[in-house]
Order: C-alpha cells, then sequence, then structure tokens
C-alpha cells in the first residue's frame, strides 16, 4: 500500500476513534463513582471539588448545578422496575419510601431534561406535601392522564426522567447500608 | 499488510491522546456552563433572584422548581467576598461553585444552625496575609478557604408552597457577596 494512504489511514482512525469517544464519554452520562440503588442512580462525586474529567466536561457541557455533600444528593431514573426506558404515553407508579432526608422532592423532566407544560401546573411533589399511606410509604402516580391521588402529570411524546433530590441526607456522608429507593412499576401504555 | 496494521496502531494510539485532550478541553470551550449562563441574570458581584423554574420558562437547566435560587458570580482576584443572607426557617442551602461548576463548598440550614448565613470565601494566599493581623468579621463568620479566583455562590431556599415565596424572594433579594472590607 502507498505510504500516503497508510497515513491516511491512521489520521483518520485517530481522529474518529478519539473524538467519537470522547463524546460519547461525556453525552453518555457518569460513569465513574456511580451509586445505584434500586431503579435509581446518583454520583455523588459529580458535586464534589474532586469531580473526575469527564463529570466537568458534562458539567460544562450541559450547566447543570450539581448539589454539594452538604446539601444532599440527586437520584436519576430514566427506566422502570424492568428496566425499559420510561415512556411519556405510559403510567406508572411510584411505590415504596426513601432514604433518610429531611427534605426530599420528586420532579419530572422530559428527555432534554426540560419541566413540562401541564394545566395542573404541577413539576413534582415534595416530602412535605404527599399524601401517605399509614406506615409512612407513598405511591405517586406519574401518567399522561388525570389520577386520584399523588398525580405527577407527565406531557411528553416521548421518554422522560425523573429526578429525586434528597435535601439534607445522611446518605452524603457514605452511610448507605439498607436505604431503599421507590420502585417504578409501569401500569398501563395508551 | 503489516506495515498498515502498524499504521492503525499508530492510529489508535494517537486516538487515545485525541480522546484525553478534547475531554480535557472541552471545559475552556464551553458556552452553556453554569458560569456563563449566570452572566445573563446581572453583574458579578451581587446576588441575583432567578426567576421561578416554570415549564418553558427555566433560567437555568437541572433546577428544581420547588426551589428558588440566587446566584452570585465572583471574582477573589481584588480581595476575599463576604455573603451574608438572612434566610427564612426552612430548609435553605449555600454552595460556593468554582469556575468550572464543581462545588467546592456547601452548608443547610440545620448544619448552620441558624438563619443567617455569614461565610467569607478567600484564597489560602490572602488567608495567610489576613492572619497577622484579623479582623472582626472573620471571628464570627464562617471561612471558606479555597484556591480558586471566580465561581459563583448559589443560595437555594425551599418554598413549600406560593404563600411562602415572597419571603423567600424577599430573602434573596437582600443577599450580599460583595468585597469583604
Amino acid at each position: 500500500m502507498p505510504p500516503l494512504l497508510n497515513i491516511a489511514i491512521a489520521i483518520v482512525i485517530a481522529a474518529g476513534v478519539g473524538l467519537s469517544s470522547a463524546w460519547l464519554a461525556v453525552e453518555r452520562g457518569n460513569i465513574f463513582g456511580l451509586v445505584r440503588i434500586g431503579d435509581w442512580t446518583a454520583s455523588p462525586e459529580t458535586g464534589g471539588p474532586d469531580a473526575d474529567p469527564y463529570a466537568v466536561a458534562r458539567l460544562a457541557r450541559t450547566g447543570e448545578l450539581p448539589l454539594g455533600a452538604g446539601e444532599g444528593l440527586a437520584f436519576l431514573a430514566e427506566s422502570d422496575h424492568d428496566g425499559e426506558p420510561l415512556q411519556g404515553d405510559c403510567t406508572y407508579r411510584i411505590v415504596g419510601q426513601t432514604p433518610a432526608a429531611r427534605l426530599w422532592t420528586l420532579t419530572a423532566y422530559d428527555r432534554t431534561g426540560r419541566l413540562m407544560t401541564n394545566a395542573a401546573q404541577r413539576q413534582g411533589f415534595d416530602s412535605r406535601a404527599i399524601l401517605r399511606h399509614n406506615d409512612g410509604s407513598f405511591e405517586i402516580v406519574a401518567s399522561p392522564e388525570v389520577q386520584p391521588g399523588n398525580w405527577l402529570p407527565i406531557a411528553t411524546p416521548g421518554t422522560f426522567k425523573l429526578i429525586l433530590r434528597l435535601y439534607d441526607t445522611p446518605l452524603t456522608t457514605g452511610t448507605q447500608a439498607d436505604s431503599t429507593m421507590p420502585d417504578i412499576l409501569r401500569e398501563r401504555c395508551r | 499488510m503489516n506495515r498498515t496494521l502498524l499504521y492503525v496502531i499508530g492510529g489508535l494510539m494517537l486516538a487515545g491522546i485525541i480522546h484525553i485532550a478534547t475531554v480535557i478541553m472541552i471545559p475552556y470551550f464551553a458556552t452553556a456552563d453554569a458560569y456563563s449562563s449566570m452572566r445573563q441574570f446581572g453583574r458579578d458581584g451581587a446576588f441575583h433572584v432567578l426567576p421561578e423554574a416554570r415549564a418553558g420558562h427555566e433560567p437555568l437547566v437541572d433546577l428544581d422548581p420547588q426551589m428558588l435560587y440566587g446566584v452570585c458570580r465572583f471574582s477573589l482576584e481584588d480581595g476575599p467576598i463576604q455573603v451574608t443572607a438572612d434566610l427564612p426557617d426552612t430548609f435553605w442551602s449555600v454552595a460556593v461553585f468554582d469556575r468550572r461548576g464543581r462545588n467546592a463548598y456547601s452548608l443547610n440550614d440545620r448544619s448552620a444552625g441558624r438563619t443567617e448565613v455569614d461565610l467569607v470565601v478567600i484564597t489560602p494566599v490572602q488567608m495567610a496575609q489576613l492572619r497577622r493581623n484579623p479582623p472582626e468579621e472573620l471571628e464570627t463568620a464562617i471561612v471558606v478557604e479555597l484556591p480558586i479566583e471566580t465561581g459563583f455562590v448559589l443560595l437555594r431556599v425551599f418554598v413549600p408552597d406560593d404563600t411562602m415565596l415572597p419571603r423567600a424572594r424577599d430573602a434573596l433579594a437582600t443577599a450580599d457577596c460583595s468585597a469583604m472590607l
């Protein structure tokens, strides 16, 4: 093979593989230091001063404001209990308990991380404004259709995501033994 | 053929270097990072209350709509800054971020133990100079020593319902983050 073609192959591989792998690593989200509890994941280190270069690149691209260790921890869910992506035309029951926290909020965002417009003017719930069962557990229904009880309206044609933010939680100091997160159970789809 | 394989391997090694360089360079070229986005709210060295996060009107990404936010971009180049605020008796937190959006320091109302925030953000060099002749402010304030030049302070106040909104907004509007004198 002529040497020029060889050099061209090397350059194409270097640029193609190098750039695309960097893009994937940053776009796919946090890779290191993930904490997974049930259907939810959090990356406590993203909020800290020791964030890895991928997390820093991601912060720069998205403009997110991570919660610091003194504030709390945010858990993200993009798929249900069976591992299927959360679909905007399906109804989900979010049932169970949260780990210990002085305050938590649950918020629904569309695929791009934007809040969704809905007639009820409701974007989420907080731990103080929620109806609970006698044992302290709760049930939130995320659905495009009006629901009795704790209804979290969803209004997006695509997939959506849920963020459960635990404010002032012992989880940030590393004690996460026997912590449970609510399950996200799919009910039915339109 | 062997020679081509050699070039392929060389290309892959170069790809590794490009990968690392790209990831490290991204923050330097980003325009939508938190610090840059906050310029829209007003001048540096003062707190600005963010409009409530509502669908279609989100001042920044990834905001909790149940919180009201105040932000202040600061620079320590001309000396330390003092962050003061009198916040409502509910959940709130103060966080100091560096230029890259990393959370360098944070505390909440419970760990502060009172509703007044009094925080001095200072570089280690400035701290070493001040130790010789410490001003009164340093005695009562929480001193946050950070090796950063620029960054921003973020105040979050939990707003359980709209009746609490005016109190939270007043508190954030009167918060201060000017130079420590």
